[in-house]
């Protein structure tokens, strides 16, 4: 600072003499007291202001307290890693998405997550919204451009402009640079196989959170594990099977079908197909009908396929024999008439061979009597007939079961009616009658039982060896036998059948094949087995449908060593010339099954065994009039424990309390099928 | 810069005796008010809803209001400054009284009277004529043996504290009773009696504490960091810790944008954001030059009227940086106080106008003023120049 002017009036440095009263003395030492206390005054502003400056030095540079991400997430822009965690897995894992992969068995893609970003503005920081629009335009080609400029001139500060461009694009317009044009990266479940499997894989929301499918029931697993999902699925049989189900579906002009292809040791799910489906990218624009996944959400009366359980029970509780015989005569209680088609011509008392061959109501119904009701109920539950279907979809059902279990329950259900089951459950079931007695779970997710893989790959290359010495050589027949047999995983899962009444119940599958309803199942040289069922459908008023039937066939193959079970269900076929006008399993559901398994036997590493073809039939052989040991008496005329006629006889009066109920409880039931019923007739 | 001495017109004159150096420090601080509403205001504008630049053209009008006050007022003559405040001070203390009236409520309080154009706090006026007031009555009952100056200045000091008490506005409450102590000890009151007094403060701020719900929240949260919302006081320490040595530059601060109150109260924490510990550093010392120099220059001054009067100005002024200053750093708990000159806001800006020209013209050197000498500490301090 320059000179101040105060210097001028410096009071000269000399001393003078001035006369002081006691007036100017108090004032004067009122004036130093003030100024001594001033003096305090300025020092006391000296402290507060250095604690202020100190504690502005701890503040910014000594001890500063960070900002918060989001605070300053414009200033410092997190810097992409490409996979820090180095959890990159398989070929189909793309850095900087989230989602894990699903695969199939074999590695196929069935789902994978794409990186893309969304483009968003703050209005406030552009220049000229019309001019960012037209060079947004050029890049993003199906911009609104009104639409456009529109929202970018809104007093906001956050506006979305398009969703999920891909890289490229997003470097075009960072190329740009046009200020207040940001990217939130993203990513987009894409499908690449379209229609397969679509109601298995379900689909992802916009926040990439699964909605349905397994995409929602591995929510967790598939955010958290970037390493790909693999599932027990075979796309190359999917493709086939959904190939061949869609041509029943159109040469019988069924209104809906499904398919399930399952190891009947492991439970692993090759192939499950539901027509109609959709483009599993197009999730949002697809019609309740496709997404509806009729094998484990579709409920349907079994039919006749639960004669197979019937069966299975009475041998289990020792109640019935092979060499027992029943009453085919029509069943008449209270409004109902248990009858068979009337084309049938049965002879009035069958062995069981023939009521399993030939798919006799009455007959079930007896057999269904004389092991009880109570038994009965228990049968089902022990056999997961009474709960959801253990699957890996949250789409999964319950089965709708009759609450009271009277007599006419027991019967009906003794042939397939008056329960609805998933199609995966029926599956489940019956590969439990074969597979030596076990109740596996069934699963989507290949097993990862790495023990039995290296061997399964053994076999594979060893199968395929022998099967080209095969042709060469005849004779090494028994070698691949062993060597498959050898391969076979060990069914896990509760025991609910002997091995004895498994390997007898695999003869009576047989047989329905080669001498049965299901003969236009078999596949040379593949020994399938299998049970046709045709259940009438309920109608919108809950009566039975005549000829508008849901028909099924539930096949194994090869049936001298049962490996896989072929489901395939008809909804609403219509007869055709080649059928002669019939709707019943045997004349579509069958056929499909027979050509599907022609099909996708190679692929899962089972040839076609003509060469001993006739050894291994008499092996599975069973007579349709067995012997009866010496010494028993068997059950048929005259000893016939489960005959209405006689309970009814006894149980006049309370029969007649009962049938009231149990019209009451039938009706409960069809009213609650009725909705069901509906959603499958309504297209 | 000094004038020339020959220059005899009343500007010459003026620039000649008045201190230029407090003065430069106002319109320092008008200029960093000016360029920190800039960064502050536009994102509190936009969060009320207003126009992004409506606070920064009132300000602009404000401040060039403010300085046309403190220049104007620092011409004026002490009896003028005195007349002015003894007029201005009947009547902000009318207005005072009729904020309880016909007052804005604004967060549960009344404190503000609508004016066209703006909202008057008509207290803030009241702190700087108080002061000068107050200077006068306890000068006067030196000079004239029966002015019960004393009594007088206790009993106005009670009515403005009823006053402030109602509205209620603790804050400036505190800034009024820290003067008035501040000016009773400038005067020579008795070192007991200052105690008994600074005991009566604390008193009555255990009081406050009991009796308001408000201020009892803001100690508690002060006096307990983990608990309760600490959001305001931790962006602004965020704001500072963003900020760090240098700043983030012009325009680039990011936490200021969620600062409630970043255009008043947490003006600073902007400052400290965006220019960081050098500028903030360089705000405390231009408002400590203005406050220590002014005190220390007070020394040189005989006439008790002056230094009572000055001392209480710049009490008020340089108490209300403090408050400011350490309530956004978190050292004292948070009040709602301006940082003078820089904060948003039309009374803040005008009455601290009215009181740096009243310290300017107080101060002003009186030409023809012939100071007796003694021989104490003081009178070395009396030769000493601050520049």
């Amino acid at each position: 600072m320059a000179v101040s002017p105060h210097d001028y009036d410096a009071p000269p440095p000399v001393t003078r003499t001035v006369r002081v009263t006691g007036e100017d003395l108090r004032a004067r030492a009122h004036r130093d007291q003030m100024h001594v206390r001033l003096l305090g005054v300025a020092g006391g502003f000296c402290l507060i202001f250095t604690v202020v400056a100190i504690k502005l030095s701890i503040a910014t540079v000594l001890h500063p307290m960070a900002p918060e991400k989001r605070q300053i997430a414009s200033q410092i822009p997190e810097i992409p890693k490409i996979d820090p965690k180095g959890s990159l897995a398989g070929d189909f894992s793309l850095p900087q998405v989230h989602r894990a992969s699903i695969i199939d068995r074999n590695g196929q893609t069935l789902a994978l997550s794409l990186p893309v970003a969304q483009v968003y503005a703050n209005p406030q920081e552009l220049i000229d919204p019309q001019d960012v629009t037209k060079k947004l335009k050029t890049v993003l080609k199906d911009l609104n451009e009104e639409e456009t400029t529109r929202r970018l001139s809104l007093p906001k500060q956050f506006v979305y402009i398009a969703r999920n461009i891909t890289p490229q694009q997003e470097l075009a317009i960072n190329s740009m640079g046009i200020p207040g044009i940001y990217f939130e990266p993203g990513e987009r479940r894409h499908y690449p196989l379209g229609n397969m499997a679509a109601q298995i894989m379900g689909t992802v929301d916009i926040d990439d959170h699964g909605v349905a499918g397994v995409e929602r029931f591995f929510d967790k697993r598939l955010m958290s594990d970037h390493h790909a999902l693999r599932l027990s699925l075979d796309v190359r049989v999917q493709s086939v099977v959904r190939d061949e189900l869609a041509t029943a579906m159109s040469t019988f002009q069924a209104i809906g079908a499904c398919a399930i292809v399952m190891d009947v040791r492991t439970g692993e799910v090759i192939a499950m197909v539901s027509l109609p489906d959709y483009d599993a990218n197009e999730f949002s624009h697809a019609s309740n009908d496709a997404r509806f996944n009729r094998a484990v959400t579709g409920l349907y009366e079994p039919g006749s396929t639960f004669k197979l359980q019937t069966a299975a029970m009475g041998l289990e509780t020792g109640t019935i024999h092979i060499w027992d015989r029943f009453s085919s005569i029509p069943i008449h209680i209270g409004r109902f008439t248990i009858s068979d088609m009337k084309s049938d011509h049965f002879a009035p008392w069958m062995t069981l061979p023939e009521v399993m061959a030939y798919s006799s109501n009455p007959a079930a119904a007896h057999i269904a009597l004389d092991v009880g009701g109570k038994r009965q109920a228990e049968w089902f539950h022990d056999m997961g007939f009474f709960a959801p279907v253990p699957i890996e979809l949250p789409e999964a059902a319950r089965p709708l079961v009759p609450h009271q279990w009277g007599i006419s329950t027991t019967m009906t259900v003794g042939f397939g009616h008056g329960m609805a089951e998933p199609p995966l459950s029926i599956v489940r079931g019956t590969a439990a009658t074969v597979n030596g007695g076990i109740l596996i779970t069934p699963t989507l997710l290949e097993r990862e039982d790495a023990a039995t893989a290296a061997p399964q790959e053994a076999a594979l290359s060893q199968g395929v060896q022998t099967a080209a010495l095969e042709q060469a050589e005849t004779d090494t027949g028994s070698a691949k036998a062993d060597s498959s047999s050898d391969a076979l995983p060990t069914p896990q899962g509760p025991r609910v059948l002997s091995e004895k009444v498994s390997a007898l119940l695999r003869r009576l599958l047989r047989l329905d094949v080669t001498s049965g309803t299901g003969r236009t199942a078999e596949s040379p040289g593949y020994f399938v087995g299998g049970k046709t069922g045709t259940a009438e459908k309920i109608g919108p008023h809950g009566g039975y449908l005549k000829h508008v039937n849901i028909s099924a066939f539930t096949g194994i193959f090869p049936m001298n060593a049962p490996r896989y079970a072929v489901y395939v269900m008809l909804d609403s076929p219509k007869p055709t010339p080649q059928t002669h006008g019939w709707t019943t399993a045997g004349w579509n559901a069958a056929p499909t099954v027979s050509k599907i398994v022609s099909r996708i036997g190679p692929m899962l590493q089972i040839f076609p065994d003509t060469a001993h073809a006739a050894q291994i039939d008499a092996s599975m052989a069973i007579p349709m009039h067995p012997a009866v040991p010496r010494g028993v008496r068997p059950l048929g005329p005259g000893n016939d424990p489960g005959d209405p006629r006689k309970a009814e006889a006894e149980h006049r009066a309370a029969k007649a309390a009962e049938r009231k109920a149990l019209a009451d409880q039938k009706a409960a039931l069809k009213a609650a099928q009725k909705k069901q019923a509906q959603e499958v007739m309504d297209e | 810069m000094a004038g020339s001495r020959i220059d005899d017109s009343p500007f010459g004159r003026w620039w000649r005796n008045v201190d230029r150096t407090t003065l430069i420090c106002a319109f320092i601080l008008i200029g960093f008010g000016y360029i920190l509403m800039l960064a502050a205001s536009p994102a509190v504008a936009v969060r009320i809803g207003a126009s992004r630049n409506m606070f920064i053209f009132k300000q602009v009008m404000f401040l060039s209001v403010a300085g046309l006050i403190v220049v104007g007022v620092s011409m004026l003559s002490r009896k003028a400054v005195l007349r002015l405040s003894l007029l201005g001070g009947a009547l902000m203390l009318g207005a005072t009284a009729l904020t309880l009236v016909h007052g804005i409520e604004i967060k549960g309080a009344r404190r503000w009277i609508a004016l066209p154009l703006m909202s008057l706090q008509p207290s803030e006026f009241l702190k700087p004529c108080f002061a000068v007031v107050t200077g006068w009555l306890l000068t006067q009952r030196r000079i004239s043996r029966y002015f019960p100056g004393m009594l007088l200045a206790f009993g106005l000091f009670g009515v403005i504290l009823m006053l402030l008490k109602s509205q209620p506005d603790i804050g400036m409450l505190t800034v009024i009773t820290t003067v008035f102590m501040t000016q009773l000890f400038v005067d020579g009151l008795n070192l007991i009696l200052v105690g008994v007094g600074v005991a009566g403060m604390i008193g009555a701020g255990i009081s406050a504490f009991l009796l308001f719900p408000h201020v009892r929240s803001r100690v508690e949260r002060f006096l307990h960091p983990n608990v309760g919302d600490h959001y305001q006081i931790d962006t602004a320490l965020r704001a500072f810790g963003n900020g760090g040595l240098t700043g983030r530059g012009p325009g680039e601060g990011r936490v200021k944008d969620l600062l409630p109150d970043a255009h008043a109260d947490f003006v600073f924490a902007v400052a400290g954001e965006e220019y960081g510990l050098i500028v903030c550093l360089l705000i405390i010392c231009v408002f400590g030059v203005i406050v220590v120099r002014t005190l220390l220059r007070l020394i040189r001054e005989d006439d008790p009227f002056v230094v009572i009067s000055t001392a209480g100005l710049v009490t008020g002024f340089g108490l209300q940086a403090f408050v400011n200053m350490a309530s956004t750093l978190h050292l004292i708990p948070t009040k709602g106080m301006t940082l003078p000159f820089i904060s948003y806001g039309g009374s803040s800006a005008m009455s601290v106008a009215l009181a740096i020209g009243m310290v300017l013209a107080l101060t002003r050197h009186q030409p023809g003023e012939r100071s007796p000498r003694g021989e104490s500490m003081m009178n070395t301090l009396r030769q000493w120049r601050p520049v």
